[in-house]
Protein backbone atom coordinates (compact mmCIF):
# COMPACT_ATOMS: atom_id res chain seq x y z
CA UNK A 1 0.00 0.00 0.00
CA UNK A 2 2.98 2.22 0.86
CA UNK A 3 4.53 1.67 -2.16
CA UNK A 4 1.35 2.84 -4.50
CA UNK A 5 1.03 6.11 -2.13
CA UNK A 6 4.69 6.63 -2.76
CA UNK A 7 3.98 6.46 -6.38
CA UNK A 8 1.40 8.72 -6.63
CA UNK A 9 3.33 11.02 -4.26
CA UNK A 10 5.92 11.25 -6.93
CA UNK A 11 3.74 10.90 -10.12
CA UNK A 12 2.43 14.23 -8.35
CA UNK A 13 5.34 16.07 -7.83
CA UNK A 14 7.79 15.37 -10.80
CA UNK A 15 4.47 15.80 -12.84
CA UNK A 16 4.76 12.09 -14.94
CA UNK A 17 3.03 9.19 -15.56
CA UNK A 18 2.99 6.29 -12.78
CA UNK A 19 3.94 4.04 -14.95
CA UNK A 20 7.24 5.47 -15.60
CA UNK A 21 7.75 5.16 -12.44
CA UNK A 22 10.11 1.80 -11.72
CA UNK A 23 12.89 1.44 -8.78
CA UNK A 24 15.75 2.27 -11.55
CA UNK A 25 13.99 6.09 -11.78
CA UNK A 26 16.85 8.45 -10.65
CA UNK A 27 17.19 12.52 -9.97
CA UNK A 28 18.61 13.59 -13.24
CA UNK A 29 17.88 10.90 -15.31
CA UNK A 30 14.70 13.19 -16.89
CA UNK A 31 14.28 16.18 -17.23
CA UNK A 32 10.97 16.20 -15.19
CA UNK A 33 13.34 15.31 -11.84
CA UNK A 34 15.06 18.47 -11.60
CA UNK A 35 16.19 20.42 -8.23
CA UNK A 36 13.15 22.06 -8.36
CA UNK A 37 10.72 18.78 -8.85
CA UNK A 38 12.72 17.36 -6.35
CA UNK A 39 12.14 20.24 -3.11
CA UNK A 40 8.39 19.62 -4.47
CA UNK A 41 9.24 15.80 -3.94
CA UNK A 42 10.22 16.28 -0.65
CA UNK A 43 7.63 17.87 0.47
CA UNK A 44 5.17 16.54 -0.81
CA UNK A 45 7.09 13.00 0.90
CA UNK A 46 7.07 14.91 4.10
CA UNK A 47 3.54 16.11 4.04
CA UNK A 48 1.57 12.51 2.53
CA UNK A 49 3.95 10.55 5.32
CA UNK A 50 3.83 13.07 8.16
CA UNK A 51 7.53 12.87 9.27
CA UNK A 52 10.44 15.63 8.23
CA UNK A 53 13.45 14.23 6.19
CA UNK A 54 17.17 15.04 7.46
CA UNK A 55 19.40 16.48 5.83
CA UNK A 56 21.29 13.57 4.83
CA UNK A 57 18.39 11.95 3.18
CA UNK A 58 17.09 14.89 1.47
CA UNK A 59 20.19 14.81 -0.75
CA UNK A 60 20.21 10.82 -0.67
CA UNK A 61 16.64 10.46 -1.70
CA UNK A 62 18.08 9.98 -5.75
CA UNK A 63 16.15 6.91 -7.17
CA UNK A 64 12.77 5.43 -6.59
CA UNK A 65 14.61 2.54 -4.58
CA UNK A 66 16.45 4.40 -2.09
CA UNK A 67 13.22 6.61 -1.43
CA UNK A 68 11.69 3.40 0.34
CA UNK A 69 14.70 2.39 1.74
CA UNK A 70 14.90 6.03 3.45
CA UNK A 71 11.01 5.73 4.39
CA UNK A 72 12.04 2.57 6.06
CA UNK A 73 14.21 4.26 8.87
CA UNK A 74 11.14 6.81 9.40
CA UNK A 75 8.98 3.31 10.09
CA UNK A 76 7.10 3.60 7.13
CA UNK A 77 6.94 -0.59 5.92
CA UNK A 78 7.01 -1.55 2.66
CA UNK A 79 6.22 -4.94 0.86
CA UNK B 1 44.89 45.18 -16.04
CA UNK B 2 41.48 43.45 -17.65
CA UNK B 3 40.06 40.61 -15.72
CA UNK B 4 40.62 38.16 -18.91
CA UNK B 5 44.36 39.20 -19.17
CA UNK B 6 45.54 37.41 -16.62
CA UNK B 7 49.78 36.64 -16.92
CA UNK B 8 52.33 36.20 -14.57
CA UNK B 9 49.26 35.46 -12.12
CA UNK B 10 50.24 32.19 -10.05
CA UNK B 11 47.60 29.87 -7.69
CA UNK B 12 44.76 27.57 -9.15
CA UNK B 13 42.32 29.56 -11.22
CA UNK B 14 39.38 26.50 -11.70
CA UNK B 15 38.65 23.41 -9.75
CA UNK B 16 36.31 21.00 -11.40
CA UNK B 17 35.03 17.92 -9.31
CA UNK B 18 37.71 15.74 -11.38
CA UNK B 19 40.80 18.45 -12.06
CA UNK B 20 42.29 21.20 -11.13
CA UNK B 21 43.93 23.84 -13.35
CA UNK B 22 46.19 27.10 -12.12
CA UNK B 23 46.27 30.20 -13.95
CA UNK B 24 49.41 29.51 -16.16
CA UNK B 25 47.35 26.56 -17.25
CA UNK B 26 44.52 28.46 -18.12
CA UNK B 27 46.78 30.83 -19.98
CA UNK B 28 48.65 28.59 -21.98
CA UNK B 29 44.69 26.73 -23.00
CA UNK B 30 43.61 30.27 -23.68
CA UNK B 31 46.65 31.25 -26.29
CA UNK B 32 45.93 27.71 -27.84
CA UNK B 33 42.40 28.47 -28.44
CA UNK B 34 42.76 31.45 -29.79
CA UNK B 35 44.91 30.61 -32.60
CA UNK B 36 41.03 29.06 -33.98
CA UNK B 37 39.75 32.95 -34.05
CA UNK B 38 42.54 33.89 -36.12
CA UNK B 39 40.25 36.29 -38.05
CA UNK B 40 41.53 40.14 -38.84
CA UNK B 41 37.42 41.21 -38.72
CA UNK B 42 35.57 41.27 -35.85
CA UNK B 43 33.51 37.88 -35.73
CA UNK B 44 30.74 36.69 -33.82
CA UNK B 45 31.27 33.82 -31.55
CA UNK B 46 28.39 31.59 -30.22
CA UNK B 47 29.44 29.58 -26.84
CA UNK B 48 26.65 27.01 -25.57
CA UNK B 49 27.66 27.01 -22.22
CA UNK B 50 28.13 24.36 -19.40
CA UNK B 51 30.20 25.01 -16.13
CA UNK B 52 33.08 23.31 -17.31
CA UNK B 53 36.41 24.69 -18.02
CA UNK B 54 36.63 24.31 -21.71
CA UNK B 55 33.77 26.60 -21.96
CA UNK B 56 35.74 29.07 -19.73
CA UNK B 57 38.96 28.44 -22.00
CA UNK B 58 36.34 29.49 -25.14
CA UNK B 59 35.10 32.73 -23.44
CA UNK B 60 38.30 34.31 -22.40
CA UNK B 61 40.07 33.17 -25.98
CA UNK B 62 37.03 34.92 -27.53
CA UNK B 63 37.66 38.31 -24.99
CA UNK B 64 41.62 37.84 -25.71
CA UNK B 65 41.09 37.61 -29.50
CA UNK B 66 38.36 40.87 -29.49
CA UNK B 67 35.83 39.00 -31.19
CA UNK B 68 31.95 39.07 -29.89
CA UNK B 69 30.80 36.48 -27.74
CA UNK B 70 26.97 35.12 -27.11
CA UNK B 71 26.48 33.32 -24.28
CA UNK B 72 23.68 30.70 -24.36
CA UNK B 73 23.14 27.70 -22.20
CA UNK B 74 23.85 24.22 -23.69
CA UNK B 75 19.94 23.40 -22.81
CA UNK B 76 18.40 25.46 -24.92
CA UNK B 77 15.81 24.03 -26.79
CA UNK B 78 16.95 23.39 -30.25
CA UNK B 79 14.55 24.61 -32.35
CA UNK B 80 14.94 28.05 -30.40
CA UNK B 81 18.21 28.03 -31.02
CA UNK B 82 18.35 27.46 -34.67
CA UNK B 83 16.04 30.32 -34.50
CA UNK B 84 19.03 32.29 -32.93
CA UNK B 85 21.74 31.10 -35.14
CA UNK B 86 19.78 32.07 -37.98
CA UNK B 87 19.27 35.37 -36.86
CA UNK B 88 22.92 36.50 -35.69
CA UNK B 89 24.83 33.88 -37.98
CA UNK B 90 27.90 33.96 -35.52
CA UNK B 91 31.36 32.91 -37.24
CA UNK B 92 31.97 30.30 -35.00
CA UNK B 93 29.78 28.25 -32.78
CA UNK B 94 31.27 26.31 -29.67
CA UNK B 95 29.32 23.33 -28.52
CA UNK B 96 27.73 20.16 -30.35
CA UNK B 97 25.05 21.37 -33.02
CA UNK B 98 23.96 19.52 -36.31
CA UNK B 99 23.69 22.18 -39.26
CA UNK B 100 24.28 22.59 -42.71
CA UNK B 101 25.77 25.83 -42.71
CA UNK B 102 28.42 24.75 -40.07
CA UNK B 103 31.67 22.17 -40.75
CA UNK B 104 33.74 21.29 -37.81
CA UNK B 105 36.52 23.19 -37.06
CA UNK B 106 37.88 20.86 -34.45
CA UNK B 107 37.82 21.07 -30.19
CA UNK B 108 33.95 21.15 -30.52
CA UNK B 109 34.06 23.99 -32.18
CA UNK B 110 32.09 24.22 -35.28
CA UNK B 111 32.48 27.08 -38.37
CA UNK B 112 30.49 28.48 -40.41
CA UNK B 113 31.22 27.83 -44.34
CA UNK B 114 28.84 29.96 -45.94
CA UNK B 115 30.73 33.47 -45.38
CA UNK B 116 28.79 36.31 -43.31
CA UNK B 117 29.61 40.32 -43.30
CA UNK B 118 29.54 41.18 -39.98
CA UNK B 119 30.09 44.70 -39.18
CA UNK B 120 30.05 44.61 -35.06
CA UNK B 121 31.07 47.68 -33.48
CA UNK B 122 34.36 47.64 -31.67
CA UNK B 123 33.33 48.11 -28.36
CA UNK B 124 30.82 44.86 -28.29
CA UNK B 125 32.04 42.62 -25.71
CA UNK B 126 29.11 39.86 -24.35
CA UNK B 127 25.83 39.16 -25.72
CA UNK B 128 23.58 38.07 -23.02
CA UNK B 129 19.69 36.70 -23.51
CA UNK B 130 17.31 38.90 -21.90
CA UNK B 131 14.84 36.07 -21.24
CA UNK B 132 17.35 32.92 -20.51
CA UNK B 133 15.70 29.98 -22.24
CA UNK B 134 12.77 30.92 -23.74
CA UNK B 135 14.27 31.84 -26.94
CA UNK B 136 13.97 35.47 -27.25
CA UNK B 137 16.06 37.23 -29.99
CA UNK B 138 16.72 40.32 -27.96
CA UNK B 139 19.79 40.43 -26.13
CA UNK B 140 21.65 42.84 -24.03
CA UNK B 141 25.04 44.27 -25.59
CA UNK B 142 27.64 44.63 -23.25
CA UNK B 143 31.17 46.15 -23.93
CA UNK B 144 34.72 45.71 -22.96
CA UNK B 145 34.25 48.29 -20.24
CA UNK B 146 31.00 47.23 -18.85
CA UNK B 147 32.08 43.95 -17.94
CA UNK B 148 35.43 44.75 -16.56
CA UNK B 149 34.08 47.98 -14.64
CA UNK B 150 31.73 45.43 -12.44
CA UNK B 151 33.78 42.91 -12.08
CA UNK B 152 36.14 45.77 -10.28
CA UNK B 153 32.95 46.67 -8.11
CA UNK B 154 32.20 43.52 -7.51
CA UNK B 155 35.94 43.16 -6.11
CA UNK B 156 35.54 45.79 -4.15
CA UNK B 157 32.16 45.48 -1.88
CA UNK B 158 32.83 41.20 -1.57
CA UNK B 159 36.39 41.91 -0.49
CA UNK B 160 37.66 39.38 -3.00
CA UNK B 161 40.67 38.17 -2.73
CA UNK B 162 43.65 35.74 -4.16
CA UNK B 163 42.92 33.54 -1.73
CA UNK B 164 38.66 33.32 -2.32
CA UNK B 165 37.32 29.85 -3.25
CA UNK B 166 33.69 30.70 -4.45
CA UNK B 167 32.10 27.45 -6.06
CA UNK B 168 29.93 28.47 -9.41
CA UNK B 169 26.73 26.33 -9.92
CA UNK B 170 24.39 28.83 -12.05
CA UNK B 171 24.97 28.81 -15.27
CA UNK B 172 27.66 30.75 -17.18
CA UNK B 173 25.49 32.01 -19.67
CA UNK B 174 23.21 34.07 -16.61
CA UNK B 175 24.60 36.93 -16.09
CA UNK B 176 24.98 36.53 -12.44
CA UNK B 177 27.04 33.59 -13.15
CA UNK B 178 28.97 35.38 -15.57
CA UNK B 179 29.64 38.27 -13.03
CA UNK B 180 31.17 35.64 -10.79
CA UNK B 181 33.54 34.54 -13.11
CA UNK B 182 34.48 37.88 -13.99
CA UNK B 183 35.00 39.06 -10.73
CA UNK B 184 37.24 36.08 -9.60
CA UNK B 185 39.61 36.07 -12.15
CA UNK B 186 39.58 40.13 -12.19
CA UNK B 187 40.73 39.06 -8.01
CA UNK B 188 42.92 36.44 -8.84
CA UNK B 189 40.93 34.03 -7.03
CA UNK B 190 39.94 30.29 -7.72
CA UNK B 191 36.48 29.66 -9.33
CA UNK B 192 35.21 25.79 -8.28
CA UNK B 193 33.06 25.18 -11.39
CA UNK B 194 29.96 22.66 -11.14
CA UNK B 195 26.51 21.73 -12.85
CA UNK B 196 25.60 20.06 -9.65
CA UNK B 197 22.47 21.61 -7.93
CA UNK B 198 22.99 22.24 -3.63
CA UNK B 199 20.35 19.38 -3.93
CA UNK B 200 22.97 16.57 -5.54
CA UNK B 201 24.49 14.63 -3.13
CA UNK B 202 27.81 15.09 -5.04
CA UNK B 203 27.93 18.74 -5.18
CA UNK B 204 28.83 18.77 -0.66
CA UNK B 205 31.76 16.27 -0.78
CA UNK B 206 33.35 19.14 -3.32
CA UNK B 207 32.12 22.24 -1.58
CA UNK B 208 33.99 20.69 1.98
CA UNK B 209 37.05 19.01 -0.03
CA UNK B 210 37.43 22.19 -2.27
CA UNK B 211 36.95 24.08 1.15
CA UNK B 212 34.49 26.40 -0.33
CA UNK B 213 35.05 30.17 0.70
CA UNK B 214 31.69 31.53 -0.59
CA UNK B 215 28.57 29.93 -2.85
CA UNK B 216 25.70 32.25 -4.85
CA UNK B 217 22.45 31.92 -5.00
CA UNK B 218 18.43 33.11 -6.33
CA UNK B 219 16.08 33.13 -4.16
CA UNK B 220 15.23 29.25 -4.76
CA UNK B 221 18.40 28.47 -3.61
CA UNK B 222 17.95 29.72 -0.73
CA UNK B 223 14.40 28.13 -0.50
CA UNK B 224 16.55 24.22 -0.93
CA UNK B 225 19.31 25.32 1.74
CA UNK B 226 16.71 25.85 4.70
CA UNK B 227 14.93 23.10 3.44
CA UNK B 228 18.32 20.33 3.54
CA UNK B 229 19.87 21.94 7.25
CA UNK B 230 21.55 24.74 5.81
CA UNK B 231 21.48 25.97 8.94
CA UNK B 232 22.81 22.28 10.94
CA UNK B 233 25.75 22.10 8.20
CA UNK B 234 29.63 22.56 9.90
CA UNK B 235 31.28 24.91 7.00
CA UNK B 236 34.16 26.35 8.61
CA UNK B 237 36.04 27.74 5.19
CA UNK B 238 32.95 29.17 4.32
CA UNK B 239 33.62 33.33 4.86
CA UNK B 240 30.48 34.66 3.13
CA UNK B 241 27.70 33.93 0.23
CA UNK B 242 25.45 35.97 -2.58
CA UNK B 243 21.76 36.03 -2.88
CA UNK B 244 20.49 38.35 -6.12
CA UNK B 245 17.99 36.89 -8.90
CA UNK B 246 14.39 38.44 -7.29
CA UNK B 247 13.36 39.16 -4.14
CA UNK B 248 14.14 36.81 -1.46
CA UNK B 249 11.47 36.28 1.03
CA UNK B 250 11.94 38.55 4.04
CA UNK B 251 12.00 35.60 6.95
CA UNK B 252 14.75 33.85 4.71
CA UNK B 253 16.90 37.45 4.74
CA UNK B 254 16.84 37.15 8.43
CA UNK B 255 17.36 33.44 9.51
CA UNK B 256 20.52 33.70 6.42
CA UNK B 257 21.42 37.07 7.68
CA UNK B 258 21.49 35.56 11.50
CA UNK B 259 22.98 32.76 11.09
CA UNK B 260 25.79 34.72 9.20
CA UNK B 261 26.06 37.47 12.40
CA UNK B 262 26.22 34.36 14.27
CA UNK B 263 28.82 32.37 12.88
CA UNK B 264 31.14 35.06 11.27
CA UNK B 265 30.34 34.98 8.11
CA UNK B 266 28.34 37.85 5.55
CA UNK B 267 25.56 37.90 3.78
CA UNK B 268 25.39 40.24 0.79
CA UNK B 269 21.94 40.64 -0.51
CA UNK B 270 22.24 42.42 -4.31
CA UNK B 271 20.00 44.16 -6.95
CA UNK B 272 21.18 43.92 -10.59
CA UNK B 273 19.78 43.41 -14.06
CA UNK B 274 21.28 42.01 -16.80
CA UNK B 275 21.24 45.48 -18.76
CA UNK B 276 23.70 46.37 -15.92
CA UNK B 277 26.22 43.77 -16.63
CA UNK B 278 24.41 42.98 -13.54
CA UNK B 279 25.09 44.55 -10.85
CA UNK B 280 23.52 47.98 -9.14
CA UNK B 281 23.31 47.77 -5.66
CA UNK B 282 23.67 45.52 -2.48
CA UNK B 283 22.73 45.85 1.39
CA UNK B 284 26.33 46.12 3.40
CA UNK B 285 26.55 42.56 5.67
CA UNK B 286 26.54 44.58 8.90
CA UNK B 287 23.43 46.65 7.75
CA UNK B 288 21.44 43.70 6.36
CA UNK B 289 19.51 43.08 9.72
CA UNK B 290 18.27 46.30 10.16
CA UNK B 291 17.84 47.35 6.60
CA UNK B 292 16.24 43.99 5.49
CA UNK B 293 13.72 44.35 2.77
CA UNK B 294 15.67 47.02 0.99
CA UNK B 295 18.41 47.00 -2.05
CA UNK B 296 20.83 48.56 -0.02
CA UNK B 297 23.49 50.59 -1.30
CA UNK B 298 25.02 51.42 -5.42
CA UNK B 299 28.09 49.34 -6.11
CA UNK B 300 31.06 50.87 -6.09
CA UNK B 301 31.19 53.61 -9.02
CA UNK B 302 27.26 53.36 -9.71
CA UNK B 303 24.79 55.96 -8.19
CA UNK B 304 20.90 55.84 -8.10
CA UNK B 305 18.26 58.27 -8.62
CA UNK B 306 14.59 58.37 -8.29
CA UNK B 307 11.96 59.82 -11.25
CA UNK B 308 10.39 62.25 -9.36
CA UNK B 309 6.93 62.18 -11.65
CA UNK B 310 7.69 58.43 -12.35
CA UNK B 311 9.61 57.06 -9.02
CA UNK B 312 11.06 54.89 -11.64
CA UNK B 313 14.57 53.99 -9.76
CA UNK B 314 17.54 55.28 -12.49
CA UNK B 315 21.02 53.95 -12.13
CA UNK B 316 24.09 55.33 -13.49
CA UNK B 317 27.13 53.76 -13.97
CA UNK B 318 29.92 52.55 -16.10
CA UNK B 319 28.03 49.17 -16.32
CA UNK B 320 25.11 50.39 -18.11
CA UNK B 321 24.78 48.07 -21.09
CA UNK B 322 25.34 49.84 -24.82
CA UNK B 323 22.12 48.68 -25.83
CA UNK B 324 19.81 45.94 -27.04
CA UNK B 325 20.31 44.32 -30.23
CA UNK B 326 17.33 42.62 -31.88
CA UNK B 327 19.11 41.47 -35.20
CA UNK B 328 22.44 41.01 -36.53
CA UNK B 329 22.57 44.54 -38.31
CA UNK B 330 22.44 45.95 -34.31
CA UNK B 331 25.93 44.68 -33.57
CA UNK B 332 27.31 47.56 -35.12
CA UNK B 333 25.72 49.82 -33.06
CA UNK B 334 27.41 51.78 -30.10
CA UNK B 335 26.56 52.64 -26.98
CA UNK B 336 23.41 54.29 -26.95
CA UNK B 337 22.65 54.35 -23.34
CA UNK B 338 25.51 56.75 -21.78
CA UNK B 339 25.83 54.99 -18.82
CA UNK B 340 21.83 55.76 -17.53
CA UNK B 341 19.31 53.05 -17.27
CA UNK B 342 15.57 53.11 -17.11
CA UNK B 343 15.08 49.88 -14.66
CA UNK B 344 11.30 49.85 -15.04
CA UNK B 345 11.28 49.47 -10.94
CA UNK B 346 10.03 51.81 -8.81
CA UNK B 347 11.51 52.85 -5.34
CA UNK B 348 12.10 54.97 -2.38
CA UNK B 349 14.93 55.45 -0.19
CA UNK B 350 15.20 56.37 3.19
CA UNK B 351 17.17 59.04 5.18
CA UNK B 352 20.65 56.42 5.42
CA UNK B 353 20.35 56.46 1.58
CA UNK B 354 19.14 52.71 1.64
CA UNK B 355 16.75 51.91 -1.43
CA UNK B 356 13.90 49.72 -1.32
CA UNK B 357 11.52 48.24 -4.71
CA UNK B 358 7.78 49.52 -4.53
CA UNK B 359 6.61 47.88 -7.39
CA UNK B 360 6.95 47.93 -11.70
CA UNK B 361 7.01 51.40 -13.49
CA UNK B 362 2.88 51.82 -13.90
CA UNK B 363 1.81 52.05 -17.81
CA UNK B 364 1.32 55.66 -18.63
CA UNK B 365 0.73 56.78 -22.11
CA UNK B 366 0.79 60.47 -23.08
CA UNK B 367 -2.26 62.07 -24.17
CA UNK B 368 -2.18 65.56 -25.72
CA UNK B 369 0.16 66.10 -22.84
CA UNK B 370 -1.68 64.27 -20.12
CA UNK B 371 -0.70 61.51 -18.63
CA UNK B 372 -2.93 58.44 -18.37
CA UNK B 373 -2.03 55.79 -16.26
CA UNK B 374 -3.15 52.74 -18.19
CA UNK B 375 -3.56 49.66 -15.49
CA UNK B 376 -5.99 52.82 -13.34
CA UNK B 377 -8.49 53.06 -16.81
CA UNK B 378 -8.29 49.27 -17.63
CA UNK B 379 -9.47 48.52 -14.02
CA UNK B 380 -11.95 51.55 -14.18
CA UNK B 381 -13.50 50.01 -17.18
CA UNK B 382 -13.33 47.11 -15.87
CA UNK B 383 -15.68 47.57 -13.61
CA UNK B 384 -17.90 49.73 -15.85
CA UNK B 385 -17.91 46.56 -17.98
CA UNK B 386 -17.82 43.58 -16.03
CA UNK B 387 -16.18 41.78 -18.38
CA UNK B 388 -12.73 41.22 -20.14
CA UNK B 389 -11.22 44.88 -21.14
CA UNK B 390 -7.46 45.79 -22.02
CA UNK B 391 -6.01 49.02 -22.77
CA UNK B 392 -2.41 49.47 -23.93
CA UNK B 393 -1.25 52.77 -25.72
CA UNK B 394 1.41 54.76 -28.60
CA UNK B 395 2.18 58.28 -28.00
CA UNK B 396 -0.78 58.93 -30.29
CA UNK B 397 -3.66 56.44 -29.11
CA UNK B 398 -5.20 54.59 -26.08
CA UNK B 399 -5.55 51.48 -27.09
CA UNK B 400 -8.53 49.57 -25.69
CA UNK B 401 -9.15 45.79 -26.69
CA UNK B 402 -12.75 44.56 -25.68
CA UNK B 403 -14.69 41.34 -26.42
CA UNK B 404 -18.17 42.41 -27.93
CA UNK B 405 -19.50 45.22 -29.80
CA UNK B 406 -21.89 46.10 -26.65
CA UNK B 407 -18.38 46.26 -24.78
CA UNK B 408 -17.50 48.72 -27.07
CA UNK B 409 -20.46 51.25 -27.01
CA UNK B 410 -19.88 51.03 -23.18
CA UNK B 411 -16.20 52.02 -23.41
CA UNK B 412 -16.69 54.32 -25.64
CA UNK B 413 -19.41 56.27 -23.53
CA UNK B 414 -17.27 56.10 -20.18
CA UNK B 415 -13.89 57.73 -22.44
CA UNK B 416 -16.09 60.01 -23.46
CA UNK B 417 -18.04 61.02 -20.03
CA UNK B 418 -15.45 60.19 -17.31
CA UNK B 419 -11.89 60.75 -18.57
CA UNK B 420 -13.57 63.38 -21.22
CA UNK B 421 -11.15 61.84 -24.37
CA UNK B 422 -11.88 62.91 -27.70
CA UNK B 423 -12.48 60.01 -30.00
CA UNK B 424 -9.43 61.01 -31.97
CA UNK B 425 -7.38 59.81 -28.64
CA UNK B 426 -8.72 56.49 -28.57
CA UNK B 427 -9.34 53.42 -30.51
CA UNK B 428 -11.41 50.52 -29.65
CA UNK B 429 -10.94 46.81 -30.79
CA UNK B 430 -13.36 44.28 -30.65
CA UNK B 431 -11.40 40.89 -30.06
CA UNK B 432 -12.65 37.46 -30.15
CA UNK B 433 -10.77 36.72 -27.23
CA UNK B 434 -8.09 39.05 -24.98
CA UNK B 435 -4.86 37.87 -25.83
CA UNK B 436 -2.71 36.03 -22.96
CA UNK B 437 1.24 35.34 -22.61
CA UNK B 438 1.96 31.89 -21.78
CA UNK B 439 1.61 32.60 -17.98
CA UNK B 440 -1.65 33.99 -18.58
CA UNK B 441 -1.04 37.73 -18.63
CA UNK B 442 -2.27 39.64 -20.88
CA UNK B 443 -0.46 40.05 -23.92
CA UNK B 444 -0.45 44.13 -24.70
CA UNK B 445 2.09 43.54 -27.04
CA UNK B 446 0.00 41.57 -29.15
CA UNK B 447 -2.96 43.96 -29.51
CA UNK B 448 -0.46 46.67 -30.12
CA UNK B 449 0.79 44.55 -32.99
CA UNK B 450 -2.61 43.80 -34.03
CA UNK B 451 -3.93 47.06 -34.67
CA UNK B 452 -0.92 48.11 -36.62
Amino acid sequence: MNTQKLKSVFAEALDIEESFITDELTYNSIAEWDSVAHMALVAEIDDQFDIMLDTDDVLDLSSFSKAKEILTKYDIAFD
Amino acid sequence: MRFWNFTGRAGQAVVMPDQSYTYMDLEEAVEQRKWKFNENNKQLVLILCKNNYDVLVTYLAALQSSQAVMLLSVEMDRKLLKGIIDTYKPKWIYGSINMGEYESAGEALWIRSVPVSANIHPDLAVLLSTSGTTGSRKFVRLSYDNIQSNAESIVEYLHLDAVERGVLNLPISYSYGLSIINSHLAAGATVLLTDESIMAKSFWPFFQEQKATSFAGVPFTYQMLQRIGFFKMNLPHLRSYTQAGGRLDERLVKMFGEYAADHDKRFYVMYGQTEASPRMSYIPPDRLLEKTGSIGVPIPGGSFEIDRETEELIYKGSNVMMGYAECLEDLRKGDELHGVLHTGDTAMVDEDGFYTITGRIKRFVKLFGLRVNLDEVEKRLESELQAAVACTGTDDWLIVAVESEEAKRVVQSCLDSVYKLHKSAFRIHVMESIPRTSNGKTDYAAIKDGFK
